[in-house]
């Protein structure tokens, strides 16, 4: 078995395991410590103040920052955010290799865009990366918060992309196969890492826009 | 273990303990973004990266990966990160309390969707536990225990301020009454401060014809223990008002030009006791819009329309989580149609005045939250407004204290006064 198989292979496969039950637990940790239940009375609905939140925090949020507090300081810390969070979802979810090996994983697959179209939302991800770390190395705030995990967790997202972007670019004159599997080994190291690290947001996220949504609209006040 | 040691690990201890779901998911989600900041007052005024609304959270968050988190615990293993020890919470409790207002602007910006301003309260309890509160504070939440009122004022000058209100209004003030509605309950700001609010509010109560009551025994609204984050001296406060209204039976309480009092009796109360109480908590500003609407009262249109331009400041806990928004509005809207103009930031965007959560009643930060007042002042000029009204005493007290630190020259006005003095009666 050469390095890409094993990469491809049982490497993959070990990494989504601790991928997946790192995550349950993870998730089960936090649900089984229990929430405290309101007893006042509620002045709106909170099921429309999840709604709005999602509208908001997945809509408007990331692609057009509110007017009041960040636009006139650090829009572009929003809408990097934005643009790089989608730009990893649509190359994750929508080019046609990434779809074929969630085929392998899933059983069924689904339609993908052209290949240029990918190409450019990965170069809108990277680019979105790139002005995320220099805020954290410019702005004070942003310096003062960034510790290591913050550091080890760019590298680690960031790599899987750029060895991507190489892979497709036929970049540097690496043999394919070496740069492929270059790339499979940051993907498994992204799996892996993902459960004991911030990465886990992707979750946590849900969580806490929904705890947002549900506590502001039931005071009856925009989330 | 030494007693500074026993102190630090009570404060630990109290932030383990208080972990639950809603405390773990939130600190689990923040990305460390750092975009709370620009919501900031504190931040905004002075540029000080310490200020971060987040960062205000980092003892808790520290408290909670060390001891739940796998890596938390490695990283305390091999000294990446070190215990909470009594120079973090000397420093935490400058941050929690002398920088942040609980003004809550910071958990509308945070694109998780974490009540950030939530978790500093958990903090500030934190830092209650292990006596790191500002010492003022702690006087204060002594006082109100003791006498009734935080800055002391004891039964017998609430009765003769009521006396006092009798005078004024030629009539007798409802005591105690059986079966009232509406039972009124003040704030000792009003005793010192704004003594004619007493007689502002007794005439809309009695011009809209409402069946209210006040009550010696539930005299003070202010509740020291929500703003030092003591639950147990908050139910013990919470408690004297919540039994005065269930022996009288009345439908509503209602709080007066007081923020933190009213979210303490309309959300806290409740949860405090375990159970949803049988009466509504209305503030004075949601209540005259109410009576306005119903007809119940009659303003003079456009009385106070003049040269001034006046702009309405929204309360934090009044409007931002209290969510009225729209009465003050629909008010100004009728007295002051003409010289009545929002700030660019309004309704739940408004900046904090920078005197809420017990920042005005700390010395020490005094130039800090005339810092903050800054952008306020700056909200004011940016339209032209003269004068400023509100419906929180606080607010009122730190805005006048800014218009003079500033020399700012403007009138700072009440609600409640404005309608006393537009009110056909």
């Amino acid at each position: 078995m050469d390095w890409l198989e094993f990469f491809r292979g049982p490497m993959f496969q070990i990494a989504l395991l601790v991928f997946i039950l790192g995550m349950v637990y993870r998730f089960l940790r936090i649900v089984l410590m229990g929430w405290k239940k309101d007893y006042s009375p509620p002045r709106g609905s909170a099921a429309a103040g999840v709604v709005k939140t999602y509208v908001k925090g997945l809509g408007f949020l990331p692609f057009l920052p509110p007017k009041f507090p960040g636009t006139r300081h650090r829009p572009l810390t929003y809408i990097a955010g934005g643009m790089f969070h989608l730009g990893l979802f649509v190359v994750i979810f929508l080019s046609t290799p990434h779809m074929e090996a969630w085929r392998s994983v899933l059983g069924f697959g689904w339609p993908t865009l052209p290949t240029p179209f990918i190409d450019g939302f990965a170069a809108m991800s990277m680019i979105g990366m790139i002005i995320l770390l220099s805020n954290r190395i410019v702005s004070p705030v942003g310096r003062m918060l960034t510790g290591l995990g913050e550091w080890l967790n760019w590298i680690v997202v960031f790599l899987p992309l750029l060895s991507g972007w190489v892979l497709y670019h036929h970049l540097f004159g690496m043999p394919y196969q070496t740069i492929f599997a270059i790339h499979m080994f940051t993907v498994d190291w992204l799996l892996i890492w993902i459960p004991f690290s911030r990465i886990s947001h992707f979750m946590t996220y849900f969580i806490t826009r929904t705890m947002h949504g549900a506590k502001f609209g039931r005071l009856g006040v925009e989330p | 273990m030494s007693a500074t040691e026993i102190i630090d690990q009570q404060a630990l201890n109290f932030f383990v303990k208080n972990v639950g779901a809603e405390v773990a998911s939130q600190l689990e989600a923040c990305t460390r973004c750092g975009l709370c900041a620009d919501a900031c007052h504190f931040y905004i005024s002075t540029g000080n990266p310490e200020y971060t609304p987040i960062w205000k959270v980092e003892l808790l968050r520290r408290a909670y990966e060390q001891n739940y988190t796998i890596l938390g615990k490695l990283k305390t293993a091999i000294g990446l990160d070190k215990r909470i020890d009594t120079e973090d919470i000397a420093h935490w409790a400058v941050l929690d309390f002398q920088a942040c207002t609980v003004c809550k602007r910071c958990s509308f910006v945070c694109p998780m969707g974490i009540d950030i301003a939530g978790l500093i309260g958990k903090v500030r309890a934190g830092l209650t536990a292990a006596h790191a509160t500002p010492p003022k504070l702690m006087a204060m939440t002594k006082n109100q225990l003791e006498k009734g009122s935080p800055d002391g004022s004891d039964e017998a000058k609430w009765a003769a301020w009521f006396k006092w209100g009798e005078e004024q209004l030629g009539k007798s003030l409802p005591m105690d009454v059986k079966g009232a509605d509406s039972l009124v309950v003040f704030t000792m700001l009003e005793l010192n401060s704004f003594r004619n609010n007493l007689v502002h509010i007794a005439r809309i109560m009695n011009a809209a014809g409402e069946k209210w009551t006040l009550s010696l025994r539930a005299r003070d609204a202010f509740n020291m223990g929500t703003v030092i984050g003591d639950g147990a001296v908050q139910k013990k406060l919470a408690e004297r008002i919540v039994k005065v209204a269930h022996e009288l039976g009345v439908k509503r309480i209602i709080v007066t030009e007081c923020g933190h009092g009213y979210v303490t009796l309309r959300q806290a109360a409740h949860n405090l006791f375990g159970e949803t109480l049988p009466f509504d908590v209305v503030h004075i500003t949601e209540l005259m819009g109410d009576f306005v609407r119903q007809g119940r009262l009659k303003l003079r249109k456009g009385y106070f329309d003049n040269e001034h331009r006046i702009t309405y400041h929204d309360a934090c806990k009044i409007q931002r989580i209290g969510g009225n928004f729209d009465s003050p509005r629909e008010i100004l809207n009728l007295i002051a149609p003409s010289s009545f103009v929002e700030m660019n930031l309004n309704r739940e965007q408004s900046f904090c005045c920078g005197g809420g959560g017990g920042v005005r009643a700390i010395p020490e930060a005094y130039d800090l939250r005339m810092e903050a007042f800054s952008l306020k002042a700056a909200q004011m000029r940016e339209v032209d407004a003269t004068d400023v009204v509100m419906s929180c005493s606080n607010c009122r007290l730190q805005f006048k204290e800014g218009f003079e630190h500033f020399r700012i020259q403007g009138e700072v006005k009440g609600l409640v006064e404005m309608v006393a003095e537009a009110m056909i009666e």
